[in-house]
């Protein structure tokens, strides 16, 4: 039937219809591919140059946006850390700014350090996650292990500070759910200390590898302009020499008072945004550290926002002494927010993310958008990948940690 | 005697060879390969590996459970594949990479391998190695799946890479000792006058060659996971996909068992003596453990590196391991007008 209407010219709603060239091989990779993740791409080979790449996203869309409208102002978090949930702090700390800048508050210096220090927690899980997915994407497991097994001692971490390893839910309008333990600045310390002994081993058998040189270097070369015009974010951008990242450019929390720089490489090759990586996780280390000092230091503040917490009744103010946990009163679950819109930027680990929030006076969002970096750096599979062969889409793939489930939300 | 012709085939050396050293012992050593390699990059990569099925033995039962697992699993054969080049081809392959075992002696002495000692023993050995690649390739296409499609060809690829300097630099020994009896050629090194000492550059090359031969990292192009998933085997599943999978081991160690003869002096500085202790058991021994040397070396790598592209490995193979070769010829040469082995 399909086939009838084609022949008279029609299309079918939603596909791309196309005539089958002769000498070009289309494979398709994914979604059961081991390679491909939760996506597909549809490559077109001559010989062994893929002359077209098609990502086809969007099989793990849950639909966020939409969910979001029908949840209470709060609950949209655990939702939307879900997205990226090897970034959960990241991804959810925009949509919070958003809320706030709706209700006019400001976030204790404390609670922001807190988010701070989760943040780039968040941000180290996040590169080392994706450095291992790359490195088993070229063949080297050694890379993938150790990475995972080293990312694990910052979830332990974050594990510490919010109770959960990875869906942390932990800044809420107004500050954050819980004070730091009090071991866990030795924690962090030790950590930090940790894992730059281990950066220096990762570039002796991975960055630094001839073979891994050889393979990535000068491979999905993205130009200066090329990144600006396609409009690629985070890691993969500064990897292509353009400075850029929220945290300098619109400085939200309390990055502006931290010390730390934003490392930029120019050759934009794969090599280039995997030594990104490297380098970020040593700024993250830095500013975790900074962090640490500043909160041991500086005690005594509430971890929420104050007018909140002097609305306290008794009982909820004992806990918070005794645990330095929050304890909802559940008239903030179903607190209205006044009506307006709102926009917040922030730097997850991939890049930036986007938040326009909409309220119309109730006590659920009106339209919550997001745009997430995936979502932007997708493109690269398009037009960057043609005119590399088969043997490099991986190393593509992996170079701009591409993460499905963020991208499709 | 009417017993004495059967008994005679049934004790027949060559079919001995065959089957306990070929098939039992190549078993073996693909065990402890495969043992080893999981081992060797669990401890790198700061894992534990196979522990479970048998703690005491670190694990090593669990290579047996796999095979286990692997005969009895279901045979999936999908509709579109050719069927019998598809059941026929990893088995052939599997036979055909055993088959050099015949005519590789693990003794200098003639009454326990008669077929071994005949004067062309190393040039029938390389050349029967170099016909399995061909039924991984009529395996992969029979598959009649584009990605076995694309696996095949890259092993077309990279045979073009490897065949001639792996033939190339193993040929330069018998440049050098004037014989491709390989008996001779272990006798003339005897007893430590090994060719990787007096041509290293020949057996740099013949690793090369067998690193690539075998799909071994950083060379592990026809089966790479991320691209084509799992190259020629990707419709291949059971008992067919472990002849595939073993095939490469047994591979590896007959080519590791030549390497050992040719360049690390076979059963030397031992001289085998009369006697089936002496003049069979020691010298195996010594052989079979200077081989799994090599293949364990070989296993190794693959927590070291990752897998180059295509194309790098064919220039790397034109450009840097035809030319080590061709070298290492001329140097065996060089050794030969000297008279170093003479």
């Amino acid at each position: 039937m399909t086939s009838g209407g084609l022949e008279a010219g029609g299309q079918i709603p939603g596909f791309i219809v196309k005539k089958i060239e002769k000498e070009v091989y289309e494979i398709f990779i994914g979604p059961q591919h081991p390679g491909s993740g939760h996506m597909r791409i549809i490559v077109r080979l001559d010989g062994d140059i893929i002359v077209e790449a098609d990502p086809d996203i969007g099989y793990v869309h849950r639909t966020m946006e939409k969910l979001s409208e029908v949840r209470e102002w709060l609950k949209p978090i655990p939702l939307l850390e879900r997205m990226t949930i090897i970034d959960a702090c990241n991804v959810t700390l925009p949509y919070v700014n958003a809320l706030e800048k709706l209700m006019d508050k400001k976030p204790s210096t404390r609670a922001s350090y807190l988010r701070v220090l989760l943040c780039e927690i968040n941000r180290v899980a996040s590169h080392l996650y994706g450095m291992g997915i790359f490195g088993v994407f070229i063949g080297h497991s050694t890379m993938y292990m150790w990475a995972f097994g080293d990312r694990e001692v910052f979830l332990e971490l974050a594990e510490a500070l919010t109770g959960a390893r990875l869906t942390h839910t932990y800044p809420i309008p107004g500050g954050v759910r819980r004070d730091m333990p009090q071991e866990l600045p030795g924690m962090a310390r030790r950590a930090v200390r940790y894992m730059r002994r281990r950066l220096e081993e990762y570039r002796k058998i991975f960055v630094d590898n001839p073979v891994i040189v050889k393979r990535l270097s000068g491979v999905g070369v993205i130009s200066k302009s090329r990144a600006v015009e396609l409009g690629i974010v985070g890691p993969n951008l500064r990897a292509s020499g353009v400075k850029y990242d929220v945290r300098i450019a619109e400085p939200y929390e309390v990055y502006g008072e931290l010390d730390f720089e934003i490392p930029v490489f120019e050759e934009g090759d794969a090599l280039a945004r995997t030594w990104v990586r490297v380098e970020e996780i040593k700024q993250s280390l830095n500013i975790i550290e900074q962090a640490v000092n500043w909160l041991e230091t500086h005690k005594g503040e509430p971890v929420i926002a104050k007018e909140d917490f002097d609305k306290l009744p008794k009982l909820h103010k004992e806990v918070y002494e005794r645990e330095g946990r929050v304890k909802f009163v559940p008239a903030h679950a179903t607190m209205k927010i006044p009506a307006g819109k709102a926009v917040a930027r922030g730097e997850m680990g991939r890049g930036e993310i986007f938040y326009y929030v909409e309220s119309d006076g109730g006590i659920t969002p009106y339209r919550v958008r997001v745009v997430t970096p995936s979502a932007r750096n997708a493109i690269v599979f398009k037009h960057v990948v043609p005119g590399h062969t088969l043997m490099d889409l991986p190393a593509i793939y992996g170079s701009i940690d591409y993460f499905p489930p963020e991208s499709d939300r | 005697m009417i017993l004495d012709p059967i008994l005679y085939l049934i004790a027949y050396p060559p079919l001995w060879q065959v089957l306990i050293l070929g098939f039992l012992g190549s078993l073996a050593v693909a065990m402890v390969a495969i043992w080893f390699e999981r081992k060797a990059a669990a401890r790198v990569q700061r894992r534990i590996g196979p522990y479970w099925a048998s703690p005491a033995l670190g694990g090593f039962l669990n290579i047996i459970a796999d095979m286990v697992r692997y005969v009895l699993q279901q045979l999936i054969i999908p509709g579109t594949v050719d069927r019998l080049t598809f059941y026929v081809a990893p088995i052939a392959a599997f036979i055909v990479s055993i088959l050099p075992v015949i005519f590789i002696p693990l003794s200098s002495r003639p009454e326990f391998w008669p077929v071994a000692s005949m004067d062309y023993s190393l040039l029938i050995a390389l050349a029967l190695s170099t016909l399995p690649p061909l039924l991984i390739i009529a395996a992969g296409w029979s598959s009649n799946n584009k990605f076995a499609v694309i696996g095949s060809m890259r092993e077309s690829y990279v045979i073009t890479a490897y065949e001639l300097v792996a033939v190339v630099s193993i040929l330069s020994a018998s440049a050098a000792t004037l014989t491709f009896n390989l008996v001779h050629i272990v006798d003339a090194q005897q007893p430590f006058k090994w060719l990787i000492i007096l041509n290293p550059i020949a057996f740099l090359a013949a690793v090369l060659a067998v690193l690539m031969s075998t799909s071994a990292f950083p060379f592990e192009i026809p089966e790479s996971e991320h691209e084509v998933v799992a190259g020629p085997y990707t419709e291949y599943s059971g008992a067919l996909y472990a002849f595939n999978m073993g095939g490469a081991y047994v591979r590896r160690f007959v080519y590791a068992l030549i390497i050992a003869l040719v360049f690390l002096g076979g059963w030397a500085p031992y001289v085998p003596g009369p006697g089936p202790i002496t003049g069979y058991v020691i010298p195996s021994i010594i052989v079979v453990l200077k081989a799994l040397i090599i293949v364990l070396f070989i296993s190794f790598l693959r927590a070291v590196y990752g897998r180059y592209r295509l194309d790098q490995a064919l220039g790397a193979a034109w450009r840097l391991a035809i030319p080590l070769a061709i070298v290492g010829f001329g140097w065996s040469l060089l050794l030969a007008y000297i008279g170093v082995f003479h």
